[in-house]
């Protein structure tokens, strides 16, 4: 066994078993914090799969901001004290009607997939020069599309934020 | 704009000027004084534990009067007129023999204000600060250098003329209380401590 | 370095297990004793005191009584604590902190991963410790922790904006993102640093050097925020928050906040001392190329490096003793009215230059 496997499936039993806990955390500051070890571990699988760039963009954008951001959804809450902060079981057809197509679908592409087994490894080359160079010429204008979005969602939160200031 | 710019500049610039007034402080020397190792000189009226030279003393009770929370406690016997209680340094006859004369250290707030009216300038401030206890009782200073049996003597003495005169008057005189027999055992050990 | 160890034992997992230690025991551990000491002697000199001088010859051994003290302590848990995240807070921030430590090149030789995304990924890993920061004040269920972690957090992640800025100008002038790299680039003369203009020759040099400077100043105080060091402590400020987000702990998990601290600052000094100053590569070109000595030159480097983020920790100290500490909002200003702004005009002004 080569020490890339088992740090693979070191970060894979880290993902599964926090993503486990997201899930069924009652507690949704648990759930927050677990999803700080899923991202992590996925970061470390994007890690052996050569994806480094991936890697430490996950770890920037999902830990940095998207978890910090819940985090602080979940802690300034007003009456955060008063309130229990922890999820029920509700909708319970709907769901399993969810999960059953969603399972489905996971099913069908599990097994209609030719799995390209590779070695777990080490990144030897970046792949940030690659990403940019894609990012610049083959993809340009998704790349420039999805800036204007961000731009928009960016101006749209301003703006929600701003109007409410004014009416208080 | 230009006030953005300004206040970038300001930012900077009185950071730097207080960056080199740190860096100026980095290389002075210290002022720290190493206290148990180093002693700082006291000014020549700095007041701290109070001492009585008791040789002195009158037993004139001036200072317990003025002694603002009363940690002084003078208790005296009036001497016999054959006896010879002494001088003091300046010159005064004493005529009380002075059984006690404790001063509660604890509870001294060190007003001085016991010195001023001292006929005898015997009570006085002295420069020993260093005199913490670990009991409390320890700071009830004792400064009667008369040891019990003394004690007992010369208020048996009294008693006595107080009896004689009593006797020879026999009239009801304002009997003195009877004072308790002090513990002096100490005095004279303090004594020599705050030499 | 793994690699170096691997061939040296020949067994990987061990290899593995003493890369990943090594900065720890080498120079974590140490320089925070160091540092601790140098804190308080700094403070105190700066002060006219004499700072703590009876332990060990003029007090050298202060830490070290100062660690002994805090392994000996009660480990106390407050009653309405949240346990596990509030066991886990603390060795979560020291993993984001000594993760940092994989990619800072002590010297030529010695790196614990040499990884091409070092600096984006030193900028990411610390992203763990604002999560474990706000975790140790959630768990504390104490409202001066909670605060200190809210505002914490918030400063910490604002600050990584112009940080990030920057150091995307110097990608553009360096074109790597691998510190040991960018290190390499700025060959042993110290007129070859970034900070003034670079390896290369020509106008462009002398163009570069203002922005660089201003650079520097940008990521230095924004890197001072993001250890939470004075001006910029509020997330500890002790006239308010006793001690912000540690203020429940005590014992060795305190002592892991505090080595995690001063860890940051190391590591936020050292990555400036790489970016600006040359990493480890000698200002006068090295003795052992000169004697014809070949394994002095890593020695050398080391040293360099090290005297290069002491000083810069060292500065930290300086600004500490000298500048009171913000408030909230001005704190806000400093960064997104002032970093920021400064920080787009430096980028977009160094990449015209580096078009040139």
């Amino acid at each position: 066994m080569n020490i890339y496997d088992i740090v693979f499936y070191l970060f894979a039993a880290i993902t599964l078993a926090s993503a486990f806990v997201v899930v069924t955390a009652r507690n949704i500051i648990y759930s927050a914090f677990s999803l700080l070890f899923t991202f992590f571990g996925i970061a470390g699988l994007y890690v052996l799969l050569g994806a480094d760039f991936i890697a430490v963009v996950q770890l920037m954008v999902y830990v940095g901001g998207i978890l910090v951001l819940i985090l602080f959804g979940v802690m300034l809450t007003n009456k955060i004290t008063s309130v229990q902060i922890k999820t029920g079981t509700l909708q319970v057809i709907p769901a399993i009607l969810g999960t059953a197509l969603m399972a489905g679908v996971l099913i069908k592409i599990f097994t209609g997939t030719n799995w390209h087994s590779q070695m777990a490894q080490y990144p030897t080359k970046t792949t940030a020069y690659a990403l940019g160079h894609i990012l610049l010429t083959d993809y340009v204008l998704i790349f420039e599309l999805l800036g204007i979005l961000l731009l928009i969602a960016l101006i749209g939160a301003a703006t929600i934020a701003r109007k409410e200031e004014k009416a208080s | 704009m230009k006030q953005y710019l300004k206040n970038t500049w300001e930012a900077i610039w009185t950071v730097l000027v207080g960056m080199k007034i740190t860096l100026k402080h980095l290389f002075m020397p210290s002022v720290t004084i190493q206290y148990p190792d180093v002693k700082v000189q006291l000014p020549d009226r700095a007041r701290n534990r109070l001492y009585v030279n008791i040789d002195d003393c009158i037993g004139c009770d001036q200072c317990a009067r003025a002694c603002p929370v009363s940690c002084i406690s003078i208790e005296t016997v009036k001497g016999m007129p054959t006896e010879d209680l002494g001088k003091t340094s300046n010159g005064k006859k004493k005529a009380l023999w002075v059984t006690q004369f404790n001063i509660d250290i604890a509870k001294c707030c060190f007003c001085s204000l016991c010195t001023y009216p001292c006929p005898t300038e015997c009570i006085k401030m002295t420069d020993v600060y260093e005199f913490s206890e670990y009991e409390r009782a320890n700071l009830l200073y004792k400064f009667s250098n008369m040891t019990e049996e003394e004690v007992a003597v010369k208020k048996e003495n009294f008693a006595k003329m107080e009896a004689e005169k009593a006797a020879a008057k026999a009239a009801a005189a304002a009997a003195p209380k009877v004072p308790k027999p002090a513990p002096a055992a100490e005095a004279t050990k303090t004594d020599t401590e705050n030499k | 370095m793994y690699n170096l160890l691997n061939n040296l034992i020949g067994n990987e997992y061990v290899a593995a297990v003493i890369a990943a230690a090594l900065p720890l025991f080498v120079f974590i551990l140490p320089f925070a004793l160091a540092a601790v000491l140098l804190e308080r002697k700094v403070s105190a000199f700066m002060q006219d005191r004499l700072g703590p001088n009876r332990t060990g010859y003029r007090g050298l051994l202060q830490t070290v009584a100062d660690i002994l003290k805090l392994i000996q302590k009660e480990d106390i848990t407050a009653t309405d604590a949240d346990k596990k995240l509030f066991n886990l807070a603390p060795v979560l921030v020291f993993a984001g902190c000594y993760a940092a430590f994989a990619a800072i090149p002590f010297s030529g030789a010695y790196i614990g991963a040499d990884i091409d995304l070092g600096m984006f990924f030193i900028v990411a890993i610390s992203s763990l410790v604002v999560a474990g920061i706000l975790m140790g004040g959630w768990a504390s269920n104490n409202k001066y922790s909670l605060i200190g972690a809210m505002r914490s957090a918030a400063q910490m992640i604002s600050y990584e904006i112009p940080t990030a800025l920057v150091i995307l100008s110097l990608v553009l002038v360096t074109g790597t993102l691998s510190l040991h790299q960018i290190s390499e680039q700025q060959t042993a003369y110290f007129w070859n640093w970034n900070i003034l203009g670079g390896a290369g020759l020509g106008f462009s040099k002398l163009l570069l050097i203002p922005f660089m400077i201003v650079g520097f100043i940008i990521i230095y105080i924004s890197s001072l925020a993001e250890v939470n060091r004075t001006p910029f402590d509020i997330p500890e400020a002790e006239s308010e928050l006793v001690a912000g987000f540690h203020t429940e702990y005590s014992g060795m998990k305190f002592a892991m906040f505090f080595l995690a601290e001063y860890a940051n600052m190391f590591a936020v000094s050292s990555v400036v001392a790489a970016l600006f100053f040359g990493g480890y590569q000698s200002p006068f070109g090295y003795l052992g190329n000169t004697l014809g000595i070949s394994w002095l030159v890593p020695l050398e480097q080391f040293f360099w490096f090290t005297a290069k983020g002491m000083f810069f920790v060292l500065v930290q100290m300086w600004l500490r003793w000298t500048l009171p500490r913000l408030r909230v909002d001005q704190l806000m200003t400093v960064c997104w009215k002032y970093l920021i702004p400064y920080a787009f005009v430096n980028l977009i002004i160094v990449g015209l230059i580096t078009l040139l």
